[in-house]
């Protein structure tokens, strides 16, 4: 585990069509389980993630509406996709398509949380990139972060808005005809 | 041991290797797929790395089930839903798990293809129940209008047939006394004919009796010609009455075949009429033996009631 906090590089690393970077959490989102191809794009060690909460490799550049509308969509037990850049431990970044879904015991109880992150088209990067500015732009306008989620959130609901589609539809447009 | 402990255990020996992947892989046996395996212990050195291989294979086995597992579960409700923009992710799949993933991201594309033909024929469907019911308004209201119109016409004809029928009845009546003064005249002709005949008589007594007084009688004889051609003259102009009240009778009897012909056929169409007047209003007695404009209302109730349903299926 890294204790200082780690400097962006701007190297970018990617990933294979063929892979899947896995992680299991608890329900507070602490990381039970990572993969060997997690392990090697972040450049961590398995020691250094199993135990750590999930924004261990949380990129500055991601916008916090996109957290809050991930953990506001995972508590209502519904699975969610989103296009994420993470932060290796050295570093560089990673973009993935990152898809997570509740676990259930047997008994119907949110037992944790599985992400499958693949990798993303460029035009798909490029697109969510560009939007995760806009809403950067909007969030660094308030020091207080609850504000600035408030105004991520408003701009992500604007553009959204003036293209009629929900949050889904448009991270499955971006998707094109992946799958 | 449980993926859902934070932490690392370390795992000595291959023995215990085993054991762990066996409990892992035997909860994935039984459908749970949060177990993994943990991280192993190190071989000694010189010993090959037989546990971390191990320990690959089964997380990535596990990791490429649960994904499919997810995937397909999340894909098909979606499906079920509507959402057909969530597609089935085959990317990070390999093999037969990225072949299955394709096969049904394809059977998710045919369903999506005919759920938005059925929404299609649902919208045709809406705009045809929207058509049919003002098409049935419209008609069933102009309906009504003619039905309106063709009772008081009805109504007045039936009113108008009474009337002649009436007037028929009346003249059959004036006919009818024509032929009892005729019946009359006819028996004072009788009696007039009666009268001559005597005279006649009378003038041939008094004849004879002239010609037995000789020309003393011949002043009286004149007076008894006289009045035997005045008989005659009756008789002859009784005769001619009598004609011309036979041929008032037959015209009389003539009339009132005709009359009474008319006052059947009248009779007829009041019957017609009156048919006309119930199929339009409906008839007195069965409430469901409505008429034209209850039937128009009927159809407009049916096809509203028919539309409502199309609307909501």
């Amino acid at each position: 585990m890294k204790s200082t906090r780690v400097r962006p590089t701007g190297k970018e690393r990617t990933f294979s069509d063929n892979e899947l970077i896995v992680t299991k959490t608890d329900p507070r989102g602490v990381i039970t389980y990572a993969n060997d191809i997690f392990l090697r794009i972040s450049a961590l060690d398995e020691e250094d993630a199993v135990g750590q909460p999930h924004n261990l490799i949380r990129h500055p550049d991601m916008p916090r509406a996109v957290f809050k509308l991930l953990w506001d969509t995972l508590k209502e037990q519904q699975e969610i996709f989103a296009y994420v850049v993470n932060l290796a431990s050295d570093g560089a970044h990673y973009w993935v398509f990152a898809h997570v879904t509740p676990s259930f015991d047997t008994g119907g109880r949110v037992i944790g949380y599985h992400s499958n992150r693949r990798v993303p088209s460029r035009p798909a990067v490029a697109a969510a990139d560009e939007l995760y500015g806009v809403l950067r732009a909007a969030e660094r306008r308030h020091d207080r972060p609850q504000d600035a989620v408030v105004a991520g959130t408003a701009a992500l609901d604007q553009v959204l808005a003036e293209r009629g589609r929900t949050y889904d539809e448009l991270v499955w447009d971006l998707a094109g005809g992946r799958g | 041991m449980r993926a859902t402990k934070p932490g690392v255990t370390e795992v000595e020996t291959l023995d215990q290797a085993i054991r762990v992947v066996t409990e892992v892989c035997d909860r994935a046996r039984h459908g749970d797929l949060e177990a993994r395996v943990p991280r192993l212990g190190s071989p000694a050195p010189g010993e090959p790395d037989l546990a971390t291989g191990l320990r690959a294979a089964v997380n990535g086995l596990l990791d490429q089930v649960d994904a499919f597992v997810r995937e397909s579960g999340a894909a098909s409700s979606a499906a079920a839903e509507g959402r057909f923009h969530r597609r089935f992710l085959a990317q990070g799949l390999n093999g037969i798990y990225r072949s299955a993933a394709q096969q049904i991201t394809h059977s998710n594309q045919v369903m999506s293809r005919t759920a938005a033909q059925f929404a299609e024929a649902a919208r045709e469907r809406q705009a045809l129940a929207d058509e049919l019911e003002s098409a049935v308004l419209t008609v069933s209201e102009q309906v009504a209008t003619a039905a309106t119109e063709m009772g008081a016409s009805a109504n007045g004809l039936a009113d108008f047939a009474r009337d002649a029928v009436t007037d028929a009845e009346r003249g059959m009546g004036t006919v009818a006394s024509l032929r009892a003064s005729s019946d009359q005249i006819r028996h004072a002709v009788d009696l007039i004919n009666k009268v001559a005949a005597q005279t006649r008589l009378l003038a041939l007594n008094a004849t004879i009796e002239a010609a037995r007084a000789g020309s003393a009688g011949s002043g009286f004889g004149v007076v008894a010609n006289e009045v035997k051609s005045l008989a005659n003259e009756t008789s002859t102009s009784s005769e001619e009455i009598m004609s011309q009240v036979d041929a008032v009778q037959a015209a009389a009897a003539d009339s009132i075949g005709v009359l009474e012909a008319v006052t059947n056929r009248i009779r007829e169409m009041s019957d017609l009429v009156e048919g006309i007047a119930i199929a339009v209003d409906g008839g007195p007695h069965h409430a469901q033996d409505g008429g034209l404009s209850q039937l128009a209302e009927v159809l407009r109730a049916e096809v509203s009631r028919f539309v409502t349903t199309i609307r909501k299926s």
